[in-house]
């Protein structure tokens, strides 16, 4: 097999490159159709309300739609299987009530988004509004108020896992430290928002739906479903998508509002959602809160955590997979990559007056590592320690792998505490506690803090079937194909948001073909010419999808060695299929050649064998639960004790995701979800006050990273393959998501230590200057904020 | 409607707008010219950064009557434009952008660094591109592209990949 500049290993440039450069990329808002018409929408401006009418323009007629309007709609319904779980069904435009602002009334539809505007404008809608459930923790049981009046409480579901002895772990601990913590709610903010365009091709007899989407296989099943419409009457298209990070792997009103219109008017429909929109209506993420109890020995070990976790999960699920995975994820990540034996936790799941939780970069993990790491720096504190002593005491160590922790997750393999050791040589520990020492001239304090985490990766059916999952996304799909010429395509039911699978997937194929990466399409993202798969999510993109495309790829493989041994008038067990040619003992023949024959010529093909060379195989990793990639992030930050500014000086990633098929790519990617994970620490929140209304509605509230503020960051690699993925793969998306929070955390707490007495610790996100600030004064005896 | 007249892209266009039309939708929409791209209409973002008379500008910011008797570059113009070329090649061998939606702002904004002299560092670089945000990079390959592109334009030694 090839080991080249193209094959796994090689950070292959990417193809997807050349089009971006030149603005030639194709996003939803980029496609014209003939004759397309705009969509605005009518969206609540109350967090909670009762419409008691809804009035349109007289001049409206065929103009403004609400949900009477379209009764072919279904509602939103999900279906899980996990215990004593609610589900509320939710009609995708409102009837009777809207539960959060930005809540969808009524679709306009004008030539122009401006003209839509206007009209949606006109529309007039009587509520009687209603007191708002914001406030999660305090609410959860019974409040006053209802989001859904026939539940009796605003608990989506509540669980308690456990594991070990933790009444156990009470009695013997030397020490106990409580704290609390709260991860608050933002939004992924992909640059490019959410977009639907739908029209209907009467020649196919079908409706097509192109959406900025990471899922349109799922997609399709849900309109299906919703509208009523047999699955080969739609298809879904997810063209070039500009970021998705997990927001936009969910089904959304809009994309069945629009599908339902086109089924209705002669014409193309369009929504592009502005970034207002997106802020009010897309998922939001994290909003998690903590109260946390450990118990350790005199030496910092930890002998048991007790947990409560709220997740405020907004007024709807989100389809397939609803609101409970958040909470569940956070239960049992929880315990961390330690050997922690006794564990307790009961996770709520709690409906609110805000927009609908969904899942972004890393899902319930940064929330659960920021708490257990956050823990174990105060563990260390009590003991007189330094974090990284005990986060290595506690942490698995690699003789004891393969390890299930007291969670429920099953590490495969890896060594853990190297990565600790790795940061910090990345950082240069040392040297940072000598500056330290030193002091700043500006008065700023100097602090360096880390977080290690283990992440479940490309987990199989197994996984889901355990969450009580609606679907199971268990598998991915390729077909992979030679054409007549040689050159191949990749037919991949995965989607690719930015992440370069059409470079990645190509390298696999390239693996083991042997054929020019340039030569080998790989298409994805059309319902149409893909086979069905899941899409891009849960870090399970290059493991699923790469896995199915060396599985077809090796079903060509054999079929070519079959044909090309024929043709060499060899057995084929004497053929072997390289760098694009299939050797006999006693010459060669490539594979243009053969595919001439399985086309053009099948005179030439042995008896008994087939024309064409076009294979479908699925792949699911050999354990379903899960290959898991690790890594410690350590940050070294300036905090000014006058103004309670941060400002990262240093931030350092040292990781292991098994074998790299593009270590460009997999570095890129890390970088990534890093400054993602930093917006989580420092800057991106979505408040919302006492009567639910959202207070970050443009970016100049909400707050993105920017180039100034971002340090370059450093990546140190540790090589474990995984054994249970082709190559020894592992996921590694989301990692770079979740752990900055608590290494940023740890280290302004490491800084604010110089504040003398017991210092200062800040245990929320983000860590605003207004929040640092309270923690300081505080600390100082100045009163808080 | 409006009449207009500008130099778009190099070519000489003569239209008529409404009034309330933004730059970027008769970009966008009248002239099929999508790798202006809009993130948030507000000004914030740099996804839709433009050239107008030789400066940067926000199109979504603008209307289209505002650039009546004006010269307006894209990132599908820049023909022959050796600094545009030195970028593009650079931001791809770095790998400089993910997703591709802010890639053309930042393109445009890094050519006016580059063309103003404030790509000679990394902290100038970062400062410069505080108008412009990616979501995917993490910022450290672009801040080393267009140190690159800076470089080799300068007839420097390139930084080794």
């Amino acid at each position: 097999m090839p080991n080249d500049a193209w094959g796994i290993g090689a950070s292959l440039l990417r193809r997807e490159d050349e089009r971006h450069l030149n603005g030639r990329g194709e996003f939803v808002s980029d496609i014209k159709l003939p004759g397309t018409m705009e969509v605005a929408f009518v969206r609540s401006p109350h967090a909670h309300a009762r419409i008691r009418s809804i009035v349109k323009p007289s001049d409206a007629a065929g103009r403004v739609f609400t949900a009477a309007d379209l009764p072919r709609i279904q509602p939103i319904r999900i279906v899980t299987q996990a215990a004593g779980a609610k589900s509320p069904s939710w009609t995708p435009l409102a009837t009777d009530k809207v539960r959060y602002v930005g809540e969808a009334i009524a679709a306009c539809i004008a030539p122009s988004r401006a003209e839509a505007e206007d009209l949606a404008a006109a529309v007039t809608v009587d509520f009687e509004v209603l007191d708002a459930v914001v406030d999660a923790p305090r609410d959860l049981r019974g409040s006053r108020h209802l989001v859904h009046e026939s539940w009796g409480d605003n608990l989506y579901s509540e669980r308690v896992f456990e594991g070990g002895d933790i009444e156990a772990a009470a009695r013997a601990a030397a020490i106990t430290v409580r704290r609390e913590y709260r991860m608050r709610r933002q939004s992924g903010a992909p640059l490019e928002g959410r977009a639907v365009l739908a029209h209907r091709d009467h020649r196919l007899d079908e409706i097509v739906v192109y959406a900025s989407t990471q899922t349109p296989h799922t997609v399709r099943v849900a309109l299906g479903e919703f509208l009523g419409l047999d699955l080969r009457r739609l298809r879904v298209v997810a063209p070039d998508i500009g970021g998705g990070f997990g927001p936009k792997a969910r089904l959304y009103p809009e994309e069945i509002i629009l599908a339902a219109l086109a089924l209705e008017l002669d014409h193309p429909l369009r929504w592009v959602e502005d970034r207002g929109e997106h802020l009010l209506t897309s998922a939001h993420t994290r909003d998690h809160h903590y109260r946390v109890t450990a118990y350790a020995d005199g030496q910092g070990r930890i002998l048991g955590v007790d947990a409560e976790i709220v997740v405020d999960a907004g007024a709807y699920g989100l389809w397939p997979q609803g609101p409970y995975q958040e909470a569940a994820m956070a239960a049992r990540n929880l315990p961390g990559p330690y050997a922690i034996p006794h564990y307790r936790a009961r996770a709520a799941t709690v409906a609110t007056n805000k927009a609908p939780l969904g899942p972004y970069r890393g899902v319930g993990r940064p929330g659960a590592c920021f708490a257990i790491e956050r823990t174990i720096d105060e563990v260390a504190r009590a003991v007189g320690r330094d974090p990284v002593e005990v986060r290595m005491l506690n942490m698995v160590r690699p003789e004891q792998m393969p390890f299930t922790t007291v969670g429920g997750m099953r590490f495969d393999n890896g060594d853990y505490p190297q990565s600790v050791r790795l940061c910090a040589e990345l950082l240069d520990l040392p040297a940072v506690r000598a500056r330290q020492q030193r002091g700043e001239p500006d008065g700023r304090l100097i602090g360096i803090g880390f977080a290690s985490f283990a992440e479940q990766t490309a987990h199989g059916a197994a996984e889901f079937v355990s969450r009580g999952a609606s679907i199971v996304p268990g598998f991915e799909s390729c077909t992979a194909r030679i054409l007549p010429d040689g050159s191949a395509v990749l037919m991949v039911g995965i989607q690719s948001h930015g992440q370069g699978l059409e470079t990645t997937l190509s390298q696999i194929a390239h693996h083991e073909l042997g054929i020019d990466p340039a030569r080998i399409a790989v298409r994805h993202g059309d319902t149409e010419s893909t086979a069905f798969g899941f899409g891009t999510f849960a870090s399970r993109s290059m493991v699923m999808s790469g896995g199915a495309v060396a599985r077809a790829s090796r079903l060509l493989r054999d079929k070519l060695c079959q044909i090309g041994a024929h043709l060499l008038q060899c057995n084929v067990a004497e053929a072997r299929c390289t760098d694009g040619v299939v050797r006999g003992p006693q010459g060669s023949v490539t594979i243009a050649e053969i595919a001439r024959v399985a086309h053009l010529r099948m005179d030439g093909l042995p008896p008994g064998v087939d024309p064409l060379l076009d294979a479908t195989a699925t792949y699911e990793p050999a354990v379903g639960t899960g290959v898991f990639s690790y890594a410690t992030h350590g940050a070294v930050v300036a905090v000014d004790p006058e103004t309670g500014f941060v400002e990262l000086l240093d931030f350092a990633v040292a990781e292991d995701c098994g074998t790299m098929v593009n270590p460009m790519i997999v570095e890129g990617q890390i970088r990534g979800g890093v400054v993602q994970g930093i917006g989580t620490a420092l800057y991106e929140e979505i408040p919302y006050d006492e009567r639910g209304q959202p207070l970050a509605g443009t970016l100049a509230d909400y707050l993105l990273p920017g180039a100034a503020e971002m340090p370059a960051i450093k990546i140190g690699h540790l090589h474990t393959p995984a054994t249970a993925t082709e190559y020894g793969m592992k996921g590694m998306g989301e990692g770079g998501a979740v752990a900055p929070p608590a290494a940023i955390a740890n280290a302004v707490r490491d800084a604010l230590t110089a504040l003398g007495n017991s210092g200062a610790e800040v245990n929320e996100t983000p860590i605003t200057p207004q929040r640092a600030m309270a923690a300081i004064s505080k600390a100082r005896g100045i009163g808080s904020a | 409607m409006t009449a207009i007249r500008l130099r778009l892209n190099g070519s000489d266009i003569a239209d008529e707008v409404p009034p309330r039309l933004s730059l970027a939708d008769y970009l966008r929409e009248r002239r099929n010219l999508t790798g202006t791209h809009l993130g948030c209409e507000h000004g914030v973002c740099g996804a839709c950064t433009i050239l107008v008379d030789g400066e940067p500008a926000r199109a979504c910011l603008m209307l289209a009557v505002g650039c009546d008797e004006r010269e307006v570059e894209t990132i599908e113009g820049f023909a022959g434009d050796p600094t545009m070329a030195a970028l593009r090649d650079s931001f791809h061998r770095q790998h400089g952008l993910q997703c591709g939606f802010c890639t053309p702002g930042m393109l445009i904004a890094a050519h006016d660094l580059i063309r103003r002299g404030e790509a000679g560092s990394e902290h100038a670089i970062r400062a410069g591109l505080a108008g412009n945000i990616c979501r995917c990079t993490g910022y450290t390959n672009i801040v080393a592209a267009i140190a690159e592109a800076a470089a080799s334009l300068a007839g420097g030694p390139r930084d080794a990949e």
